[in-house]
């Protein structure tokens, strides 16, 4: 308990020292070259921004600040050194006391930047939802007119030196732009500047009204739900189609949506998505997108360490605005230790639980949220997580042992008795069926200990090994004996319900014993005449064989028609 | 003549759970036990050899007696007829695109 209240107490610490910082009064901005993109829906700026150390310390990092009332439309921020590689650099936000409207981030320098040098770095933001529609309502056939309300200068912590800006445009119809000179205009390209000498934090309100015909096309809410399934498969349920996607579907409330096209590319599946009726301004619809992955495609692993390396958000249309994304990841069951790693900073809700097919306490489920998303968030997470592999087996055994069940209900079934009478005559008829059915099987089975018999007897004659004759019959000979005394034994059981079939049984036992007895001469004829050195005549030796073989034929002729009249 | 020896001496970083985990090299694209092409022969087989074993089973059990009838052979019976089913309806439904 004191352990972990010191804990929250030293990283408390921790965050407090990490997010203030102050502004270095050497580092002054030699040049600033920015562009604003405005032909779209979005606001993308580009800075080139050339940092000068006039003071004598060395410079590991600078500040870049964002306007208070621009603060809430920034969706992404990201710096890149000017090298050829555009060597992404770190930022970080930090608080500076005095400037609690405003928003700073540190970005840390490749390489500092000593006294007298300078350094010129890239910095890109996209803002959402800052162009207005203006006027707010306008007829189906009147164009689309845009204000855009910013600064002619950067809003920077520093002395600027020198800067321009200029601002590309939908088309060259504009309506009415401020004019601070020096300035121009050619078709659609404004440009400001060069203005000199801007003292930090300055700002000069700069109005551009002008036509933008492009589609303000906002998702308010994508939810994005993947599912991995071991047995070789990522289900993505949401708005986009990477490569390798199959099983589109694309429906809303009411049903599936035909009017939808599907082009298969070598690298990417495209899907033409047309909603049930055209957007106008204002207007809304919701649909559902969802496609298979082979999991090869974006699961990985080694052992039990699995890992899951997806786009926390996918492209659904060229300058798309998100307002707010959830991105869910339903594991299979049993995955335990998941260990997440995004590219930027994202809400992780708590874990939840997801039912589906042959689950038994439900699926884990990872939930991420984040507000205002544009293209340039479009990056991989990565998930780690361990998953026993004989945990697979679980989901067959689950249906095996459902089926299991039903059998055993079966068994359990038929041995129950409700009757209130118990109907003598069909019972005993059905004991002795049961008993008739036993004593043909093993007198099924003595039919086959006499065909061994035969065959040994045959090698005898043939081999003359009395020894090895002996040995084979030792077997057969209790697989007889014990046949015999069950059908014995099933005779004393039948007699009170059927002595008419005791009977035939007991013929047929009768029989079987002279059967037997003929075997026995057989086998007393071969080991006592045909015996070493011994010598009798081919005819006789046949003739006896064939006065054995009717008589044996006799008998087994004479049982079968008792098996069959009792079957 | 030395003056001075500098130790370098290289603290571990903390141990995050993200570092101890395997990065993405040395991880091998993970594939299904069992290739998916093949589910639709495995889930007619092994459901062809559990409807036999399955229609076996309650061919027994209403021909069967309560004089003849034998406990062992009826739970054999079945379990091969669950096992087979089990398994051949779970190939079934990968096969007809619901990965459990």
């Amino acid at each position: 308990m004191i352990f972990s209240r010191l804990l929250v107490f030293c990283s408390f610490l921790l965050l407090v020292s990490g997010a203030a910082d102050v502004i270095n009064k050497d580092l002054v901005v030699a040049n600033v070259e920015r562009s604003l993109d405005l032909s779209s829906q979005l606001l993308k700026v580009s800075h080139k921004i050339t940092l000068e150390n006039s003071g004598k310390g060395v410079i590991k990092y600078f500040l870049f600040s964002v306007d208070s009332d621009k603060v809430k439309n920034l969706s992404f921020l990201g710096a890149t050194g000017s090298d050829t590689y555009r060597t992404p650099l770190k930022l970080s936000q930090v608080n500076i006391p005095g400037h609690k409207d405003a928003k700073f981030w540190r970005i840390d320098l490749k390489d500092d930047i000593t006294s007298g040098k300078s350094v010129t770095v890239e910095v890109e933001c996209v803002f959402t939802h800052i162009l207005k529609p203006h006027p707010a309502e306008i007829l189906q056939k009147e164009k689309q007119l845009v204000l855009y309300r910013g600064s002619h200068y950067l809003y920077s912590p520093y002395l600027v030196k020198k800067q321009s800006t200029t601002i590309t445009l939908s088309s060259k119809n504009v309506e009415s732009y401020s004019k601070l000179k020096p300035m121009s205009q050619t078709d659609n390209v404004i440009t400001y500047g060069p203005y000199e000498n801007i003292a930090p934090f300055s700002v000069s309100p700069m109005d551009i009204h002008y036509e933008n015909n492009s589609p303000f096309l906002v998702i308010t809410r994508l939810e994005r739900v993947i599912e991995v399934s071991h047995w070789g498969n990522i289900a993505v349920e949401e708005t986009l189609l990477p490569a390798s996607a199959s099983d589109v579907y694309y429906r809303d409330q009411i049903g599936n949506i035909s009017t939808s096209h599907m082009r298969i590319l070598s690298d990417s599946v495209e899907l033409d998505v047309r909603p049930r009726f055209p957007l106008f301004g204002g207007w809304k619809t919701h649909y559902v997108i969802g496609y298979n992955v082979p999991s090869y495609e974006y699961l990985f692993n080694s052992g039990d360490d699995y890992l899951l390396k997806m786009r926390l958000l996918d492209h659904a249309f060229d300058d798309m605005v998100v307002d707010e994304l959830v991105t869910k990841v339903i594991l299979p069951e049993g995955a335990h230790n998941f260990v997440l790693k995004t590219p930027y900073d994202v809400e992780r809700l708590p874990d939840s639980l997801h039912y589906t097919y042959l689950d038994t306490k439900g699926r884990t489920v990872i939930t991420i949220r984040k507000m205002n998303l544009v293209e340039n968030h479009i990056q991989d997470f990565e998930l780690h997580y361990q998953f026993p592999r004989i945990l697979m087996l679980q989901e067959p055994l689950l249906v095996v042992v459902a089926f299991y069940f039903l059998f055993l209900l079966v068994i359990i079934y038929v041995r129950l008795d409700f009757s209130i009478t118990k109907d003598e005559a069909s019972e005993s008829k059905m004991r002795v069926a049961g008993y008739c059915e036993k004593v043909l099987s093993h007198q099924d089975e003595r039919a086959i200990s006499y065909q061994n018999y035969d065959e040994q007897l045959a090698k005898l004659k043939s081999s003359k090994d009395v020894n090895a004759f002996q040995g084979a019959m030792k077997s057969i000979n209790q697989s007889y004996k014990e046949n015999t005394a069950a059908i014995s034994d099933l005779v004393s059981k039948i007699k009170p319900d059927a002595a008419e079939l005791a009977d035939k049984i007991s013929e047929i036992q009768k029989i079987d014993r002279n059967l037997r007895e003929l075997y026995k001469h057989q086998q007393a004829f071969y080991t006592d005449k045909l015996g070493a050195g011994k010598n009798i005549p081919r005819q006789q030796l046949i003739d006896t064989e064939n006065q054995f073989n009717k008589k044996k034929e006799e008998c087994i002729e004479k049982i079968n028609a008792i098996v069959k009249s009792m079957q | 003549m030395i003056r001075a020896i500098t130790l370098f001496i290289r603290w571990p970083r903390t141990n995050s759970p993200a570092k101890m985990m395997l990065d993405v090299e040395h991880m091998s694209r993970y594939v299904s036990p069992v290739n998916p092409a093949v589910f639709p022969h495995l889930s007619l087989l092994l459901l062809g050899i559990g409807v036999f074993f399955t229609a076996w089973f309650f061919v027994y059990e209403v021909t069967a007696t309560k004089f003849t009838r034998d406990i062992f052979k009826e739970l054999l019976v079945s379990l091969v007829a669950a096992l087979f089913s089990g398994f051949g309806v779970l190939f079934l439904l990968l096969w007809v695109g619901i990965y459990v």
